[in-house]
């Protein structure tokens, strides 16, 4: 399969490339990687008459943290990047934690952080990251540059907020708490695949011991990443422990309608969902308490 | 490079000669081949899985720039033959078809026209241009469809869509059922599934400055497609055809002579075909079109001179598992295409075009009753078996075929009194089934489970139901209900008792409790089979009456070259399977040379020995490793002539050793192969061929039909470990036990049951052609179709057994076992790991939601 | 059209190529480097992994153009003059491919994760290669050729260098 024929555009600057997607946005998509889009091409299951590489753009390529712990990953950092990342791991381990389930090492040194979020494929790790920590995101358009927060960033299938001529130039991901715990954990068909199911978990034990800020967020259930307010609320201000796991995976499963294809029945999905909330919160809570006990 | 054992390279893992080439990067593929001025074709393809063509209209995608040409199914169906099957069964309506579609499409994907530009991206751009205007029919997308009378038939002039039908009986099926315990029925579903080599196929039609054909191919059998595309490409009124047979009278002389000395070299071919003679007039009495076309391509085919005819050339393939064997429709619209415009053409399939239009197989349905005694013996089989073909047979041959192996094959290694099969083969608005891997398999699927359901009906081991119905080494020789002999070596039940230890089977049902107190469910599955490969002598007729005469055996020209290196020419193709290497370990045995003496020359026609087969089946080891064997043979015994009278000593003095030749005890008295050479050359032809090629001091040609034949036999054991919270399974160990005669080179062998095994646990656990019952394919790209990678295939122990034998050339093939057996030993592990939960597993393809359904742990879904 | 430069196997190379042509295409069909093979176009089953400033990458999800002035290196790269390089002599030892034609693609995978660590456990190499399919061998045979190449990597003095 070939490709249709489009325009490459090379800006060097966000205001170049803002520019670009001013004049051509309708037509046009913005190229970091390419991991995702170059195969949706090649495939023709879309058309483009312009391609606007933002891989030269100076001023997009960094990983910071601030003195508040605030990481700022900039749009065209890749995926190999982070996951080899030092102070991804310390600043923000649940992004660097998802990495390794991230396609293969082939995928990840083209593909970028804010790509996948762009891309916003409900089956994507990153996007389910982004909605569990609350990160968010930094979109330059004609009129200047708004953040928007993950949990308004997702639409629908592979659909964002962002607009025909804006760019997401960077993703902020909130500081680090000191008591704080991850897990990302998947279900796919085979490794390395999108998820059929998977699950993001991050919280915190306080020091009385009990789960504060828990997040859920689940990914390849439905058109975009979800939360699940209803377990979230049981498990807040309790204790840790498998038989409270064990009612917030039920709840889970219950709340779930989840998408059916040809990979998983929604029956299977929402089953899973339950598996991995229990494990997930297992797991992230082990991870806090290791964390706090440092 | 230079490994042996004891002396021989048989038996050695001597390394490929070929991957010197392939992994430095200068593999010749299809798609690398480039020649001057090569232009590139794109189909346009139908969107639809059943439609009529009510209009087409190309000059929008004329006028790209860029473009050469477009050529719609009327057009080329202007300037080709039709592709009409060989195979004449009776019940088989095998429905002629033109190159693109011409009125109807009959799948997704059927084309109905070739654009030919300056790139591959200027002809999709195009086609994307070109207007066809539909009428949509109601698909056929299921077997429930395919029987639905309310449904339109893809084929009118068949039976419904029913283009298969027949009926057969072994023994005395009524007394086995009448004098049977019990009767235990099942219904098993295999599913469709893909070869998916890692190479598409793809074709590059050069024309040269005289205007003639030849195909740079990725296809198993060069002469094959050779013949083919020359009797579709062969197209012009029967008077010129009958004019130019008398212009070229020498020619057509020779051909009617060949035809003469043909059917005198088979005396009862007469008899044995006067079958298909009728079968034949009934199909052309259905449609008598079929006559018109046939007289007009056969005659055209024999008017056409013999420079004309197109020569194939092979170079390196990637991979085909069977999807190479047939000639394609694109193939043929490519030809005429070239040839109508005078100019090279390049068409290499995409893998969206491989997924879903390619080789697609197993697509079939088994009802089986058995007839049982309380003990666990079966008396005999009643079998229904029901097979969707997709739209358009297969050319030059088809599915029913393969109805014919899996009829034969169906008893296995083991013993029955009596056996009745059915076959039904429906037409579908899917692709062509072909061959796959073992396109018989699913004979060894269902009998495999068959038993394990019997068994825990009768309550008795697993194992002891195997054991007591096999044919062990006591009753040996025998023949199989339908017809096949049992020779002494067939070692299946030593494959079974060895497979049994290895499995520990007889503690395993302790094992598999205690690991359930650990909370692992475990299961475990055992397969036994048995492959003709080669067969028994006259196997092939046992499956389809008369055909060995066209199946004919195998040949291989071995050549002493005048600077002394040797040429072994054969009509394998191989496509992985490694020939350059295993042909010149046998030949550089026989001669008593180094291997990087011998060269391999393969896949072009005007070197290659002719066949009508070429690579697949798992013959090559068998076949070709006997004719080489035979070939060098003879060839030696000329070359020690020759330096026998050089040296002035007795033939029976001569010994060759590591490429020296020289008299036994007297090194000093010896000639190289270039001094025989240089002689041979001087005296004049040497060898029984006529045909003594350039710079060639000695060509023979030896035949091979197979010698005593024989039987591969392989017992699987799967270990499987559920998960029933994911529904996904593991597993944890894999063995295989098997006995395929001596093996040529080890290494070789083990790949190819690797390979195969690998296949089946893609097949049951991750691969699966998946259609809606709209017809529309929902696997078209790698993200939907799931080849396993690393992390999902096990380790793969393989335990050799080889019956010691004295016969000469006991290569026994391996190409299919693998996927043979694992799918059976890897369904029977689930079913066991189940079997707690009342689980059984009648269908093959097992992703997690359906373990879990099975397991019951989630209700079935309702939406498909 | 435009023509872009891109350091190839050690040589500069000039190409002229359109927006939608693929690294691939360029290596393959402009200079005539075609030991990269095609298996899907749509990124998932590696034959056509290159290496890209070291790392490796499936040249058919990338674009001539994003490639300028990068250096890639490919199979034809990995020889020794004229003969195997050392991981190509492993991957014969063992008896590593059959059809071969996704060979390529694994012997840069191989390269660039030996270029980053030279020794990889048996998990880490199944692991690195998952991304690259192959329908032949069921990978066995591969993975010992992989581990041959740790080992000759192992026993030559000064490591990882050219392999």
């Amino acid at each position: 399969m070939k490709m249709s024929p489009f325009d490459y555009h090379r800006p060097d600057t966000v205001d170049e490339a803002v520019a670009l997607l001013e004049t051509y946005g309708g037509d046009g998509k913005v190229l970091a990687g390419g991991q995702s889009l170059l195969p949706v091409l090649a495939l023709r299951l879309t058309h483009l008459g312009h391609l606007i590489d933002i891989g030269r753009v100076q001023g997009l390529q960094s990983i910071e943290v601030d003195d508040d712990g605030t990481v700022s990953v900039g749009a065209t950092v890749t995926h190999a990047r982070v996951e080899r990342s030092d102070v991804m791991a310390a600043a923000a381990p649940a992004v660097a934690g998802a990495m390794p389930h991230v396609g293969h090492r082939a995928i990840r040194s083209r593909g970028t952080v804010c790509g996948s979020l762009a891309h916003a494929d409900p089956a994507a790790e990153l996007p389910a990251v982004a909605l569990a920590v609350g990160a968010e995101m930094i979109v330059r358009g004609p009129a200047g540059q708004r953040t928007m927060g993950a949990g308004d960033f997702f639409e629908g299938y592979l659909s964002s907020a962002l607009g025909e001529d804006e760019l997401l130039v960077g993703v902020r991901f909130p500081a680090w708490a000191p008591r704080a715990g991850w897990s990302v954990l998947e279900v796919s068909r085979r490794h390395g695949d999108f998820a059929l199911v998977g699950l993001v978990t991050t919280l915190e034990i306080d020091e009385a011991g009990l789960l504060r800020r828990p997040a859920l967020s689940l990914f390849g259930v439905a058109s975009t990443p979800v939360r699940v307010a209803e377990a979230e609320q049981l498990l807040d201000g309790n204790a840790p422990d498998p038989a409270l796991f064990a009612e917030a995976a039920k709840v889970v499963s219950g709340a779930l309608e989840a998408r059916a294809d040809d990979h998983a029945s929604s029956e299977y999905r929402a089953h899973v969902a339950g598996v991995l909330t229990r494990r997930g919160l297992a797991e992230a809570a082990a991870r806090a308490t290791e964390r706090a006990g440092v | 490079m230079r490994e042996q054992i004891m002396g021989r390279f048989v038996g050695a893992r001597v390394r490929r000669v070929e991957d010197r080439r392939l992994l430095s990067g200068r593999g010749r593929y299809v798609d690398d081949v480039v020649v001057p001025d090569m232009a590139h074709a794109a189909f346009v393809r139908s969107p639809w899985p059943h439609a009529l063509i009510r209009g087409i209209d190309t000059t929008r995608a004329a006028a790209v720039p860029g473009v050469y040409a477009i050529f719609t199914g009327p057009d080329i169906a202007a300037i080709t033959n039709p592709l009409m099957g060989m195979l004449a069964l009776p019940g088989l309506y095998d429905p002629w078809h033109w190159a693109l579609a011409v009125d109807r499409v009959r799948l997704v994907g059927d084309p109905v026209a070739i654009v030919v530009a300056t790139s591959r991206a200027v002809a999709e751009d195009a086609a994307e241009m070109v207007d066809v205007e539909y009428e949509e029919l109601e698909p056929i997308a299921t077997l429930a469809h395919a029987h639905d009378p309310s449904r339109p038939a893809i084929w009118p002039k068949a039976n419904g869509n029913v283009v298969y039908a027949a009926s057969e009986s072994f023994g005395d099926v009524d007394a086995a059922f009448a004098g049977a315990d019990r009767v235990i029925s099942e219904t098993f579903r295999q599913h469709r599934h893909a070869n998916q080599p890692m190479e598409t196929r793809g074709t590059v039609a050069e024309i040269d400055a005289d205007g003639n054909l030849t195909l740079h191919a990725a296809h198993q059998a060069a002469h094959v497609l050779k013949w083919c595309m020359a009797m579709c490409l062969a197209r012009q009124p029967v008077w010129m055809s009958v004019r130019d047979m008398f212009r070229q009278r020498e020619q057509t002389k020779a051909i009617f002579a060949g035809a003469r000395e043909f059917v005198r070299a088979h005396p009862t071919m007469m008899k044995d075909t006067q079958q298909m003679m009728a079968i034949m007039l009934r199909q052309i009495a259905r449609d008598p079109m079929r006559m018109v076309h046939l007289n007009r391509a056969l005659l055209g085919l024999m008017a056409t001179p013999k420079e004309r005819l197109p020569r194939v050339v092979t170079g390196d393939i990637g991979g085909a598992f069977g999807s190479k064997m047939t000639v394609l429709r694109e193939d043929i619209a490519l030809c005429a295409a070239a040839l109508r415009l005078g100019r090279s053409i390049k068409w290499i399939e995409d893998r969206n075009e491989n997924l879903v239009l390619g080789g697609q197989a197993r697509d079939e349905q088994v009802a089986v009753e058995a007839a049982v005694m309380n003990d666990g013996t079966v008396r005999g089989l009643r079998a229904k078996l029901t097979m969707d073909a997709g739209a358009y047979p297969g050319f030059p041959y088809a599915a029913p075929m393969f109805c014919r192996f899996i009829q034969t094959m169906f008893p296995g290694p083991y013993r029955f009194d009596a056996m009745q099969f059915d076959i039904e083969v429906v037409s579908s608005n899917k692709p062509t089934y072909g061959a796959y891997r073992g396109p018989w398999a699913v004979e060894t699927w269902v009998r495999e489970r068959l038993f394990d359901v019997i068994a825990r009906e009768l309550g008795i081991s697993r194992a002891e139901i195997r054991v007591r119905n096999i044919v062990g080494p006591d009753m040996l020789p025998t023949t199989m209900v339908t017809g096949p002999t049992l020779d002494v070596r067939m070692s299946a039940k030593t494959t079974l008792e060895r497979a049994l230890e290895v499995a520990d089977f007889e503690h395993w049902a302790e094992h598999q409790a205690a690991s359930r107190e650990q909370g692992r469910r475990l299961g475990l599955g055992i397969a036994t089979y048995i492959e003709a490969a080669p067969g028994p002598p006259g196997f092939i007729d046992a499956v389809m009456p008369g055909f060995s005469a066209f199946a004919g055996a195998e040949p291989i020209h071995a050549v002493l070259e005048g600077d002394g290196s040797v040429t072994v020419h054969t009509r394998q193709v191989p496509h992985g399977q490694g020939h350059e290497t295993t042909l010149a370990q046998v030949a550089a045995d026989e001669l008593g040379v180094p291997i990087e003496s011998v060269r391999v020359r393969y896949g072009d026609t005007n070197f290659a020995p002719f066949g009508i087969a070429g690579t697949g089946g798992s013959l090559s080891a068998a076949m070709a490793g006997g004719a080489v064997g035979v070939a060098a043979h003879t060839l030696r015994e000329h070359i020690v002539d020759i330096a026998a009278d050089l040296l002035e000593a007795s033939p029976a003095d001569i010994v060759i050793e590591d490429g020296d030749i020289h008299v036994a005890g007297v090194p000093t008295m010896s000639r190289t192969f270039r001094e025989v050479a240089e002689e041979a050359m001087r005296r004049g032809v040497v060898g029984n061929t006529d045909r003594l090629g350039r710079g060639e001091a000695i060509r023979v040609h030896r035949d091979w039909n197979g010698g005593e034949g024989g039987w591969a036999q392989s017992t699987h054991v799967c270990w499987v470990e559920v998960d029933l919270e994911t529904g996904q399974v593991r597993i944890p160990r894999y063995a295989v036990v098997e006995d395929c005669g001596e093996m040529i080179n080890p290494a070789i062998v083990e790949g190819q049951i690797r390979g195969g095994v690998a296949q089946g646990v893609g097949a049951v656990l991750y691969e699966k052609t998946t259609y809606g019952e709209d017809g529309q394919p929902r696997s078209g790209t790698f993200m939907d179709y799931l080849i396993p990678t690393t992390m999902e295939i096990p380790e793969i122990e393989i335990h050799h057994i080889e019956t010691p034998t004295d016969i000469a050339y006991n290569y026994r093939g391996v190409g299919e076992g693998g996927m043979i057996g694992a799918p059976a030993a890897i369904t029977n592990a689930v079913e066991d790991a189940l079997a707690d939960l009342g689980v059984r597993i009648t269908e093959q393809h097992l992703p997690p939601t359906r373990i879990l359904e099975l397991a019951g742990v989630i209700p079935e879904r309702t939406d498909r | 059209m435009r023509e872009i430069t891109l350091r190839v196997n050690g040589r500069d190379e000039h190409a002229v190529v359109e927006g939608r042509t693929t690294l691939a295409e360029v290596l393959r069909d402009h200079l005539g480097l075609t030991g990269t093979h095609l298996g899907c176009e749509h990124g998932v089953c590696g034959a056509c992994t290159v290496a890209v400033d070291g790392q490796p990458v499936r040249s058919c999800l990338m674009l001539a153009m994003q490639a300028e002035g990068a250096i890639v290196e490919t199979v034809e790269s990995l020889g020794d003059g004229d003969g195997l390089g050392l991981i190509q002599q492993a991957m014969w030892e063992r008896h590593a491919f059959q059809c071969a034609f996704c060979a390529p693609g694994f012997l840069m995978t191989v390269r660039c994760l030996l270029a980053d660590n030279p020794t990889p456990t048996t998990a880490q190499i199944k692991e690195e290669l998952s991304g690259n399919l192959c329908r032949c061998t069921g990978y066995a045979s591969i993975l010992e050729g992989v581990a041959e190449a740790v080992a000759k990597l192992a026993s030559a003095a000064g490591g990882a260098n050219d392999a």
